[in-house]
């Protein structure tokens, strides 16, 4: 236990730090505070979305849904990695060019001004700040498990601590820093996830490693080893759905912003190839081999359930802890400790880009975009920063109030809420007919079907769901955008002149 | 060298890369309807290099597919260098 909090100690110390460091050395405006001063390069930039996107889901939920489902649920991890490189080639040099040219600060701020609608802001602010506050409380959460299962104190006090960082994190470093200690953070996530990986592969398979799993899966049960899985859930149709809401991931707003942050437009030229070759064929096959493969050979979900019973948990809770389960009781406890430090390491690099998404919406879109038009640049990075403590204390109050399954909330409520300002970004960006009543009509179905989709259960069912919660309401959304658009007078000349014309002529020129 | 679908859509080598990327992901859903990643008839679960399962299997060559299209068409292609 001394270990644990010597370790924990330590590794709080060096964020604090770093943040410390990061607030002494910012140019104190409301661009650096909110996008780094706009000089994120490729490599940072990488470190930062990856783990940005690497929550403690990867070290928990990922693997988890993949023990007791089987492997089809990787089809999210392919259409991810799509949807993010189709984000870096398609969609963020437009966005990074339009915020550079008239100094936005925000994905929501881009919109608004695209579509000269105070109301679209308003929903855009709210709708995505509902789907992504509880997604910043549950990293802390799921670091608790870990935490107390290692120090024997209360999870509680895991969530604390995780809190504690975070908030220091993002409100004294902002977005740089949060970009900086991404590196660091995903540094120690990597190595904990690999080394774990590994040290048990050989550990308890040492005659053939992953082909020794493989092999005591194929005899003990074979469905663990193909679709639809031992309980039959990833049919062909489910597992398409699955790929589609992986598809969606450039739509997740913590995600976006980052490519408001970048230094110049070379990055957009390299970005993807780290995404294919790093994200792709490396980062994400990790979690998936140890989800779907070594850990249901080292431990028989027979005896997992008995676990879960003698914890009083359901089965898949106690499955999304089931890596840890495994590395504490195979491996040293020095081990497990850096293990725990990668988790939190997931889980603040995640949650603190979250956060600083969040409270520039805040911020920026709500306060000063509706409230305060003509508020100063310290005055919004003061509001950013309250922001900041009021977003994790409202964050934990809800997660607290809905724990679930880790994975089914990323996949089934956050995705499908992030997508809903899909329609109006891509056609914002790419497409001069859009209008700001197809806009506002459109984003209002889609978030309104998905709610009450969510929460209309008729016997048990959620009738109003088909194949997927996003499916019909990002079809709605995306037809209501269309047709609205349509029927309505199209844009000014003089919006198709800022946010068309001037940006082909921006990207085009050599000097950018 | 700057990515944008608009530019894209305007060359041909862009539409290919489009229509590329398209196709794939249809192919990747159509293969996934045609059972690939499911056991055999004989009830077998298909395992390459005696451990990757065809879910893995498909993935990779999904994005093996998209990393060869991206380096092709934004290493010789890409008219606005």
């Amino acid at each position: 236990m001394i270990t644990a909090v010597v370790s924990l100690a330590v590794f709080g110390a060096i964020v604090v730090v770093m943040a410390a460091y990061g607030y002494r050395i910012s140019a104190k405006t409301a661009e650096d505070y909110m996008l780094g001063g706009r000089t994120i390069g490729v490599v940072v930039m990488f470190f930062f979305v990856l783990f940005a996107v690497s929550s403690s889901w990867t070290f928990y939920g990922f693997p988890g849904l993949l023990y007791t489902q089987g492997p089809g649920y990787v089809m999210f991890i392919w259409g991810s990695v799509a949807g993010f490189a189709g984000l870096y080639m398609f969609l963020g040099p437009r966005l990074w060019a339009l915020a550079k040219i008239n100094r936005f600060l925000s994905p929501v701020e881009v919109l608004s001004e695209r579509y000269q609608s105070k109301a679209l802001r308003l929903i855009l602010s709210l709708s995505i700040l509902a789907f992504i506050v509880p997604y910043v409380g549950i990293q802390p959460l799921g670091v608790g498990a870990g935490f107390e299962a290692l120090t024997g104190l209360p999870a509680a006090w895991g969530a604390i601590y995780t809190s504690v960082i975070l908030i220091v994190l993002v409100l004294l470093g902002g977005m740089r820093i949060v970009a900086w200690v991404n590196i660091f953070l995903g540094t120690v996530y990597v190595t904990a996830l690999l080394g774990s990986l590994v040290w048990i592969v050989v550990r308890l398979f040492p005659d053939g490693g992953l082909v020794q799993a493989a092999s005591v899966l194929a005899e003990r049960s074979p469905e663990m080893l193909a679709t639809p899985g031992p309980t039959g859930e990833f049919t062909s149709l489910v597992m398409a759905g699955t790929f589609i809401v992986g598809l969606l991931a450039f739509s997740w707003p913590h995600i976006a912003i980052g490519c408001m942050t970048a230094r110049d437009k070379s990055l957009f030229k390299w970005f993807p190839l780290l995404i294919f070759v790093f994200g792709g064929l490396f980062f994400y096959i990790i979690p998936f081999v140890w989800g779907s493969l070594v850990a249901p050979a080292a431990v028989p979900p027979g005896e997992l359930a008995e676990m879960a019973a003698a914890s009083g948990v359901e089965v898949q809770i106690e499955a999304d802890r089931v890596v840890q389960t495994i590395i504490t009781r195979s491996l040293p406890e020095w081990f497990s400790v850096f293990v725990l430090l990668g988790v939190i390491a997931a889980a603040v690099s995640t949650a603190a880009v979250q956060l600083m998404t969040s409270s520039v919406i805040v911020s920026r879109d709500v306060v000063q975009g509706l409230f305060r038009p003509d508020a100063s640049d310290r005055q919004i990075t003061t509001w950013a920063r309250w922001a900041v403590v009021v977003i994790v204390l409202l964050s934990l109050f809800v997660s607290v109030l809905s724990r679930g399954a880790m994975a089914l909330y990323l996949t089934d409520v956050s995705v499908p809420g992030f997508a809903q300002w899909a329609p109006a970004l891509v056609g914002g960006l790419l497409w001069k007919r859009g209008t700001r009543q197809g806009a506002i009509a459109g984003t209002l179905a889609g978030v309104i079907y998905l709610v009450a989709s969510l929460l209309i259960v008729v016997g048990g069912e959620r009738i109003l769901v088909v194949g997927h919660p996003v499916i019909p309401s990002l079809l709605i959304n995306t037809i209501v955008y269309i047709v609205v658009s349509k029927l309505t007078p199209r844009p000014s000349e003089q919006i198709e002149t800022q946010f068309f014309d001037e940006v082909d002529d921006y990207l085009k020129s050599e000097a950018r | 060298m700057m990515a944008c679908m608009k530019e894209m859509m305007r060359h041909g080598p862009g539409r290919i890369y489009l229509i590329s990327l398209l196709l794939s992901i249809i192919v990747f859903i159509v293969l996934l309807f045609l059972g690939v990643t499911e056991v055999t008839e004989a009830g077998e679960p298909i395992v390459l290099f005696g451990w990757m399962t065809m879910p893995l299997v498909i993935g990779v060559l999904f994005v093996i597919f998209w990393l060869i299209a991206y380096l092709i068409y934004f290493f010789f292609f890409w008219p606005y260098r």
